[in-house]
């Protein structure tokens, strides 16, 4: 064949290839003598460094009884320790210039600050002096205690709707066979009321243990400096004993009656359809996610295009997939528009995965769908903390951190067929909860 | 990028370490664990890339930041113009540009838009301030074309759709609704409008800008403000010059156009210190604002003193404001203070939201602290802890492409100059306390200041009057005079032949649904008359009883009762009005099934109503088409009496289950709660509907 013939081909082949890999992250892995576990990525293009650790527990971790410890640690871990005063943390991480925070969830609990190059030293720092020495005080405790429950009750965080994706993806769940997922990640006000100081230093003894964590310095720093400094401050932290793994059972296809949450922030009905899907080491995870993005991710997605554009009996509506080192759940929802009612949403939501599993989806959707993935997961590790929450991911999440490189094939691999498959197996009648959220009105009005 | 070295390979050297070691002696034993927090190290200049800059020939600068790093393009289109520019009249215009510019093109729908950049999982922008105009979109580098494409599409071909416009125009006055009775949005207002007077920074959206608004009047300055001479096109990330400029040659190598000079009236001189008070009767909260006109060059480093001096001031929750009003003082959840920058001209601001009790404390202790920081030197530790939130900051604020090419803007747009990106930490670094001293006292002017103090004026008038003149005004501008702080008796002369004993029951509608009932009963019995009211809301296990006795001829309340059992829990309201004051304990269920118990015990003046009165005697007011008037009403869930003005704005028809009714429709305004409520014409009046401002419920009539 002439020459530019065969240009033209390898330019066209190159046009349908799939976009290729990221580049392979860099990043160095090693376990100290007393079991923590720490993972270095250099990266010298901004002059910051994320310093991240990750406890290996979450309200999953939770006895009945004693819910609501991990989230209560979050705010405990700010009210200093041996070297570090009440709300000091925060201060210093403030005149560094830097940032920082902790998020609790069901499978893990993270702590984080982002730095510039030349405080890697005090974030390293702060980390090691909670972790050996915590302030587990009985003043600590009453004060943190009081403050959940005011967090609770004024809704801090609060947004419309907010209630029912938090309390109500418990019901799927059972308590004996998964406490963990069956009760919130805030947990119960009776709880926290009944517990003693000494339950805390029991929790924080066991889950807040070096062997139980994972420390991810990203960013711009000399590995030979952060060895060092991570030798200095964590090396001498006495190893724990390693917690009991949770044990979460869920079986597939027990149909959830309806139920109702009472949200004083919504001023619109609004429905929750809900199936529990595998844990997120599971394979089928990705075709899982790619169809919840199809469905009801973005605007022109299959929810907001019928419900929300064309029906118009949602004023919004959407769905997605929690994943969860357990089972998780993909969601799917609505708030009313005018004259809709739950009853209504509800038929609509179902009406939609029905077809779905029946027609299964179209090249370009998944197309889409796989594009939306991999621009997502380029532009989340943009930054040193992004690129810490992403090895801290896979640390934990898959079975091995490598897969930080080599998940995304996995994704761009998704067929069609998959996405079928999925749809029958998981998104039945038989598999569904449903949550109807009700608007409750404001002390004093109508 | 660093390979990662094998395991195997890493255990051998550690092998051989150790070994080593042993030859040479014990190992060393590793250092102790610090006590204070340890010291920072020098912070190596900020890598930041080298920008490249050339001119196209339609006058439109090119600038591109490459990094090679992510394959991600972040594109930032600035042009110099903004809501400076609206006209007088249609303020609001430049704004409503940005926000329809992306909603359609002849070649694509506004869904058409928004799928194209979704599809790809980027994002895309247009959006209106002050003094620039900008349209932004960040995508993979691989999608570049395309961002071209459509980023060109929608600037020079948007179509402004008619019912588009609407569909903002709603949104947009709704939200100028909220902002009305959110004091924080009206203390702002007020005050721009006293720093800038008649320059258009201090002209602000208002209704009838808004209903102005025409589709022709947006195209019109698109086409007229919106082109390429003088505008920026910024590129950061994975693109090289060359493939930049080829791009932005052929998307954009058709646009002409150069924005018109404008000039603007100046803003006032300075002038002697003095108070606007915006009187917000009945409010618990006060909001101060006080500031002047202030610019800082940076040639001669005042910017960057500025910087310092502001963020020890106020700049923060390690500040001094913040930490004497908040945290010394309790008076306040928020004291900051800032320094914005504007093309004419910016300004230095602070700001806290009080009690009203402790609003003229809080004034002056602001105050006081804005001289304190022009005169007395600021000790170290405070420079330090300043500098190292500055300087520590920003290369957390230059990570992303968006990020870097945001900076760029600002720097190039704002005249800084590109090094200014570069230099700011060293320049930030080196100021001096005499440096910050003298900045302080160059643009913080605490004698010549604009003060805007939104609060309850018959509480504050005499005690800011202590401080500097004050000039008082009602929520809408207008003018008010002293006595009219002062909350009169309202002498309601209601139709008594309208206050019939009569029992009505209405639907609870919910975006067409019937969610609950309402049963209003009144009895009369000569001039004494019992208005009751039964709420039930069985979805949510709610139900409420009230009670209210009073007497008419001159309105004379006497008592009321009510009870509210929400599954199972109980609230009680029990009030007595004797003695020119009403007593009692008025209870609120919370969220979390704990009940507020409020003591009650206010000062009310002749012919008060109570809120639980007013949609049963409202048949009863002299209701007559265009006629207004404002009675005081005390409210049992915030404790405190408010004049609400009711307005019979229109004669029109309106269909309940009941029936179809010619009524007056009455605007309710004046406490937290505006309402609209439908009276009968014809007699016996009776409430048919009642709809509360800005929630989709409303109350029906049924029988």
């Amino acid at each position: 064949m002439p020459r530019i013939v065969f240009a033209s081909l390898a330019a066209a082949a190159l046009a349908l290839a799939p976009a290729p890999l990221q580049g392979q992250t860099g990043y160095e892995l090693y376990t100290l003598p007393n079991g923590l576990r720490v993972i270095l990525a250099e990266d010298h293009s901004a002059a910051v460094v994320a310093v991240s650790v990750w406890y290996n527990v979450g309200s999953a971790n939770e006895r009945m009884g004693r819910s609501g410890f991990a989230h209560l640690f979050e705010h405990m871990m700010f009210q200093g320790s041996a070297n570090v005063g009440k709300g000091e943390h925060m201060q210093l991480i403030e005149r560094a210039g830097g940032d920082m925070n902790g998020t609790t969830n069901e499978d893990r609990t993270s702590y984080f600050e982002t730095v510039p190059s030349n405080r890697m030293n005090l974030a390293l720092w702060l980390e090691a002096d909670r972790m050996r020495s915590l302030a587990v005080t009985d003043e600590n405790f009453e004060n943190q205690r009081e403050t959940v429950k005011e967090e609770r009750r004024l809704g801090v965080d609060n947004q419309p709707y907010a209630k029912a994706f938090t309390d109500g993806l418990t019901q799927p769940f059972d308590s004996t066979s998964c406490f963990g997922y069956a009760h919130t990640v805030i947990g119960s006000m009776e709880d926290l009321g009944a517990a003693k100081t000494e339950d805390v230093q029991q929790f924080f003894d066991l889950y807040y243990a070096a062997n139980n964590a994972t420390l991810v310095v990203s960013g711009d720093f000399q590995p030979a400096s952060a060895r060092r400094l991570i030798e200095q401050y964590f090396g001498d932290i006495p190893r724990g004993n390693d917690p009991e793994p949770v044990s979460c059972a869920l079986t597939y296809g027990t149909f959830g009656k309806t139920a109702v949450v009472e949200d004083q922030l919504a001023n619109l009905p609004a429905v929750i359809v809900m199936y529990p899907i595998p844990s997120h080491r599971a394979a089928d995870t990705r075709p899982l996610a790619l169809l919840g993005t199809i469905l009801g991710g973005g605007e022109s997605s299959r929810l907001n295009v019928s419900m929300v554009r064309e029906a118009k009996t949602a004023l919004q509506a959407g769905a997605g997939t929690q994943s969860r080192r357990s089972n998780g759940l993909l969601l799917t929802f609505a708030i009313a528009n005018q004259g809709a009612d739950p009853d209504t949403l509800e038929s609509q939501l179902r009406a939609e995965v029905a077809k779905l599993a029946e027609q299964g989806v179209t090249e370009e959707e998944l197309r889409k769908a796989k594009n939306n993935y991999r621009s997502g997961q380029v532009f989340s590790r943009q930054t040193a903390f992004g690129m810490a929450e992403a090895l801290q991911h896979y640390a934990h999440f898959h079975d091995a951190i490598d897969e930080i490189d080599t998940d995304l094939n996995g994704y761009m691999a998704v067929t069609l067929d998959d996405i079928k498959r999925v749809a029958h197996t998981y998104l039945t009648r038989e598999n569904s909860h449903t949550i109807v959220v009700v608007p409750q009105p404001k002390g004093g009005d109508r | 990028m660093r390979s990662r070295l094998p395991n195997a390979f890493r255990l051998a050297g550690l092998t051989l370490l150790l070994a080593a070691a042993a030859i040479l002696g014990p190992p060393v034993a590793h250092a102790q664990f610090p006590t204070e927090p340890p010291p920072g190290g020098e912070l190596r200049p900020l890598p930041f890339p080298e920008v490249q800059q050339v001119k196209l020939r339609n006058g439109l600068t090119l600038l591109v930041v490459e990094n090679r790093r992510l394959p991600i393009l972040s594109i930032r289109l600035s042009m110099r113009a903004g809501s400076r520019e609206d006209p007088k009249g249609m303020e609001g215009l430049a704004s409503m540009v940005g926000e329809l510019m992306t909603k359609g093109t002849p070649r694509r729908t506004a869904d058409q838009v928004a799928a194209e950049i979704e599809g790809v999982g980027g994002s895309l922008s247009a959006a209106a301030g002050a003094d620039f105009f900008s349209v932004f979109t960040t995508v993979l580098s691989e999608n570049a074309e395309m961002a071209f494409d459509l980023m060109s599409d929608v600037l020079l071909n948007a179509t402004y759709p008619e019912d588009e416009l609407e569909l903002a125009r709603t949104r947009t006055l709704s939200a100028l609704q909220v902002e009305k009775s959110s004091p924080g949005s009206l203390a702002g207002r007020y005050f721009q409008q006293a720093l800038y007077g008649d320059h258009p920074y201090g002209r602000q959206p208002t209704e009838e800008s808004t209903k102005d608004l025409t589709r022709e009047a947006v195209r019109n300055w698109a086409g007229a403000h919106l082109g390429p001479e003088g505008s920026l096109l910024v590129l950061a990330g994975d693109i090289t010059l060359a493939d930049g400029r080829r791009l932005a040659e052929q998307y954009l190598g058709n646009w002409r156009g150069k924005a018109p000079t404008v000039r603007y009236a100046s803003p006032p001189p300075p002038r002697p210190t003095a108070i606007t008070l915006v009187h917000r009767p009945g409010s618990s909260q006060s909001n101060i604002l006080v500031g002047n006109l202030a610019t800082r060059p940076i040639g001669d480093g005042t910017y960057y003193a500025v910087e310092v001096a502001n963020k020890v001031l106020g700049g923060g929750v390690d500040a001094r404001l913040f930490m004497i009003l908040r945290e010394q003082k309790s008076w306040t959840y928020g004291a900051y203070s800032g320094v914005p920058t504007r093309k004419d001209g910016g300004y230095f601001q602070a700001s806290a939201e009080v009690r009203t009790t402790v609003t003229d404390s809080a004034l002056v202790e602001l105050m006081g602290q804005i001289r304190r920081i022009r005169t007395e030197a600021i000790p170290d530790s405070e420079m330090a802890a300043a500098k190292g939130y500055l300087v520590g900051s920003y290369p957390l604020d230059i990570q992303t492409p968006q990020q870097i090419a945001s900076q760029v803007a600002s720097a190039i747009l704002l005249d800084r100059g590109i090094d200014f990106v570069r230099t700011y930490g060293q320049k930030v670094d080196a100021v001096t306390p005499t440096q910050a001293m003298a900045a302080a006292r160059r643009v913080f002017r605490p004698d010549s200041a604009v003060v805007v103090v939104v609060g309850d004026g018959q509480a504050l008038y005499d005690k800011l009057r202590a401080i500097a003149p004050v000039t008082v005004i009602d929520v809408e501008g207008k003018p008010l005079a002293a006595e009219n702080l002062t909350p009169k008796a309202t002498a309601l002369a209601l139709n008594l032949d309208q206050v019939v004993s009569r029992r009505d029951s209405f639907a609870m509608v919910v975006q067409g649904n019937a969610m609950g009932s309402v049963v209003t009963e009144t009895v009369r019995d000569g001039d004494d008359v019992i208005i009751s009211e039964l709420v039930s809301l069985a979805v949510m296990g709610m139900r409420q009883e009230s009670r209210a006795t009073l007497a008419v001829g001159p309105i004379v309340m006497k008592t009321v009762d009510q009870t509210m059992d929400l599954r199972g829990q109980k609230a009680e309201t029990h009030l007595v009005y004797a003695g020119g004051r009403v007593s009692g304990t008025a209870q609120t269920p919370q969220p979390t099934g704990e009940i507020e118990t409020a003591e009650i015990d206010t000062e009310v003046l002749a012919g008060v109503l109570d809120d639980n009165v007013v949609q049963g005697l409202l048949p009863a007011f002299p209701l007559a088409e265009g006629a207004e008037f404002t009675v005081n009403v005390f409210r049992g869930g915030e404790g405190s009496v408010a004049p609400l003005t009711f307005k019979v704005a229109a004669v029109e028809d309106v269909t309940v289950p009941a029936g179809t009714f010619s009524v007056f429709r009455i605007e309710m305004t004046g406490g937290q709660q505006p309402a609209t409520f439908y009276v009968t014409r014809d007699t016996p009046r009776r409430v048919v509907k009642m709809v509360p401002a800005g929630q989709p419920v409303s109350l029906e009539l049924v029988k």
